[in-house]
């Protein structure tokens, strides 16, 4: 018996610690040389690589990339482009090709200079830095690659320690106030430039029996975007981001985040958020503001890429930087934004077509097909607003900085704390003073200050 | 010696099976048990930290949370599941006609994926453009309309009812092949001394089928703990955080946050409160055979 029982606990047990033994962590196959800045041009060879993209498969933002991959393919002899779907849902299977040495050779998410915990692959050494060929005056230009970006994106793509570049923008992702303005016309309402306009174009809209504004209550980042704008006016990016994501401070420090909290609860007080929110998807809330259910939207300016489909031909749309706080002590002019980042793997085989990849991506001439065909926003200067969003480039010209979406909590254990609590305040769970007191009761806890 | 011959020829039968379980269970427990002890950068490099993951589970307000969350929806799940499982396949077991159409239509929602049902309770959840609420204010029970996944009070029974709806047809084929089992003599037996159907099924059918209906209910609470994928759908562990559940959770500490170890540390309590539960239910729930 007890020879049986060794042989089976041999058998069951030694394949699993062998696999075990075999197994183990870290990141990644070695970097393969980087061609040189100056000829890496001269350097593109055929062959195949694989790019992260954005879009969906079968949505025309996707053949439009597959066209211009199709432009590479042709003019490289053997380039061979495979595209993979890069976006939300598929992140988790692709960064954990990353960590086994199985990278894309051109990938997205995979670096934001504004957000620490963004950092971790290039300071391990996976992405090319792309600053010496950014550098490199751009022969369709004139002038260096790099200068055709706007200035205010540079703090995406820019590491805040070494200043290497890690990633280049193919488009941007603003937080902006979406307004139908048909219905505002039709009721006399002026679109809202600063907070009281808002609560007053609230109102009205609700005495026209218009929902004011569309949320959705099933996914609580969304309904933080709201708190997220309002600190950026009361409270300031910097201090914002350093109480909410980094732990310095104290969310009792500054008054600014009750104010905002106040004005969120005053907004709530009014009823000015679509009739049943709390159980609507944001795809409904978004159909019903532009089925002229609801008066407005706060939302990342990919909405009407993303809702081609069921936005009506007639539809009158407006666009609007978050309004201003009278009083407040915060970035009055600043807005919030993702800059859509590619990164080269540094073990890539293929450098040079990877870097053409990003360099056709990002030219004014495909930036701005891409701007009217397509409906992005270009980080590219001199790319024309997408016909639309009539007058985003002259948000974004406005704007007297950018700052990163959602303050890099996304990635931060302080989401689960902080969208939450938001929420319960949409929901009249509890006021502005309780949500302080919760969000800071929560935030000592996550970063042990 | 005839005992010592048999153990020998047994061990190499049971030696792929033993291979597979090495392979697909041992090996996975030890290694998450390895990933728990160590602290991940988002690149997968780690650091051995021992049993400092262990530590920090243990104040989590937001592990126990959804600790809560997943035993209440094991709760409201087998209230919602058994009894009805069970009448339908009380009743499929009869004779009665369209037996077979009938039995097509509690089975059709086993085949349709989760992502399919999910987005389609979701919309019929809908609190103005859905279906249910608008067919209960046109019967004038408008009263019991609610924002069902939006109102934390109804969400986690929300999500936990198109579980059991998915669901429900598997739990009625295993309940109808065990009304089938049953002796006929012994129930026609029952019928002659004059028992009722009611009383044939409660004194007769339930104690002779305790051994599946164990079975069934380890199976449910195992089935049940490691819930992810309704959650996951309809509400993301929503609204702040009612249903969030300990599969939900894991897989944003995992993946939202790379926080593999500590979400390795969550799967291995995991496993020991599934273990244990299923013990005690065992325990609970044994009896001795019943000779027939």
């Amino acid at each position: 018996m007890k020879v049986a029982l060794k042989l089976v606990a041999g058998l069951v047990l030694v394949p699993g610690l062998a696999l075990t033994a075999c197994g183990g962590g870290g990141a990644g196959r070695p970097a393969a040389k980087a061609p040189d800045a100056k000829t890496w041009q001269q350097d593109i060879k055929g062959g195949p690589i694989e790019v992260g993209v954005l879009p969906a498969v079968g949505t025309p933002s996707l053949t439009f990339l597959e066209d211009v991959a199709a432009g590479i393919e042709k003019d490289y002899a053997g380039a061979d482009l495979k595209m993979t779907f890069a976006n939300t849902k598929a992140r988790p299977a692709l960064e954990q090709r990353w960590r086994a040495g199985d990278a894309l050779d051109v990938d997205y998410t995979m670096f934001d200079g504004t957000n620490p915990a963004l950092l971790d692959w290039a300071d391990e050494g996976a992405l090319l830095d792309l600053k010496p060929y950014l550098d490199q005056v751009d022969t369709d230009t004139g002038k260096p690659w790099l200068d055709q970006f706007s200035p205010a994106v540079r703090q995406f793509m820019e590491h805040p320690a070494t200043k290497k570049i890690y990633g280049v923008p193919s488009e941007l992702s603003l937080q902006v106030l979406f307004y139908n303005a048909a219905l505002f016309k039709k009721n006399g309402i002026t679109p809202p430039a600063t907070w009281d306009d808002l609560t007053t174009a609230a109102d009205r809209l609700k005495a026209a029996g218009v929902d004011p504004i569309a949320v959705t209550g099933l996914f609580e980042p969304y309904m933080g975007m709201w708190s997220d704008n309002l600190w950026l006016r009361t409270v300031g990016y910097d201090k914002a981001h350093g109480v909410l994501t980094e732990g310095k401070g104290h969310i009792t420090d500054d008054p600014g985040f009750l104010k905002g909290l106040q004005l969120l609860q005053d907004l709530r007080d009014r009823k000015s958020f679509l009739q049943g929110f709390e159980g609507t998807d944001f795809t409904a809330a978004q159909a019903q503001f532009f089925q002229g259910k609801a008066g407005m939207i706060l939302m990342g300016s990919w909405l009407v890429s993303e809702m081609a489909d069921v936005i009506p031909e007639d539809f009158e749309l407006g666009v609007l930087p978050f309004p201003t706080v009278p009083g407040g002590t915060g970035d009055e002019a600043s807005m919030l934004a993702t800059a859509q980042l590619m990164s080269v793997s540094a073990a890539s085989e293929n450098i040079p077509l990877s870097l053409e990849w990003i360099h056709r991506v990002t030219s004014a001439e495909t930036q701005t097909r891409r701007a009217k065909e397509i409906g992005e926003v270009s980080a590219v200067n001199g790319v024309p607003s997408p016909p639309g969003l009539p007058g985003i480039s002259d948000i974004v010209t406005k704007a007297d900085r950018l700052q990163a979406s959602y303050y890099g909590l996304l990635e931060s254990k302080a989401k689960d704390i902080v969208y939450p609590e938001i929420a319960k305040l949409l929901f009249g769970k509890q006021d502005a003073q309780q949500t302080l007191d919760n969000l800071d009761a929560g935030l000592r806890r996550v970063h042990g200050n | 010696m005839h005992k010592a011959a048999q153990r020998r020829i047994i061990i190499p039968f049971l030696m792929p099976a033993l291979a597979l379980l090495g392979i697909f269970f041992i090996y996975p427990l030890v290694k998450t048990v390895d990933l728990s002890l160590n602290e991940f950068s988002r690149t997968g490099m780690m650091r051995f930290v021992g049993i400092e993951q262990y530590r920090l589970l243990a104040g989590d307000p937001a592990f126990f949370n959804s600790l809560k969350n997943t035993f209440l929806m094991t709760l409201i799940g087998s209230c919602m599941l058994f009894p009805p499982a069970m009448a339908i396949a009380w009743a499929l077991s009869q004779r009665i006609h369209g037996e077979r159409f009938f039995r097509f239509v509690v089975f059709a929602p086993v085949v349709l994926s989760v992502a399919v049902v999910s987005l389609m309770w979701k919309f019929l959840y809908h609190p103005t453009l859905g279906l249910i609420n608008p067919a209960l204010k046109s019967m004038g029970l408008g009263a019991l309309a609610k924002t069902w996944l939006g109102d934390p009070a109804t969400a986690l029974a929300a999500v936990t009812f198109v579980s059991v709806w998915h669901g429900i047809g598997i739990w009625i084929v295993l309940l109808c092949a065990g009304f089938e089992r049953l002796p006929a003599d012994v129930l026609q037996a029952a019928r002659i001394d004059g028992a009722g159907e009611w009383r044939v099924f409660r004194s007769i059918m339930l104690p002779m089928m305790r051994d599946l209906l164990r079975m069934l209910a380890i199976l449910w609470v195992v089935q049940s703990l490691q819930t992810f994928a309704f959650v996951y759908i309809m509400t993301a562990g929503g609204p702040f955080g009612s249903t969030d559940t300990v599969g939900t959770l894991m897989y944003r500490v995992a993946f939202d946050r790379a926080d593999f170890g500590y979400a390795a540390a969550i799967g291995v309590v995991l496993v020991l409160v599934m273990l244990t539960v299923a013990k005690l239910l065992n325990k609970v729930m044994k009896r001795d055979d019943l000779q027939y």
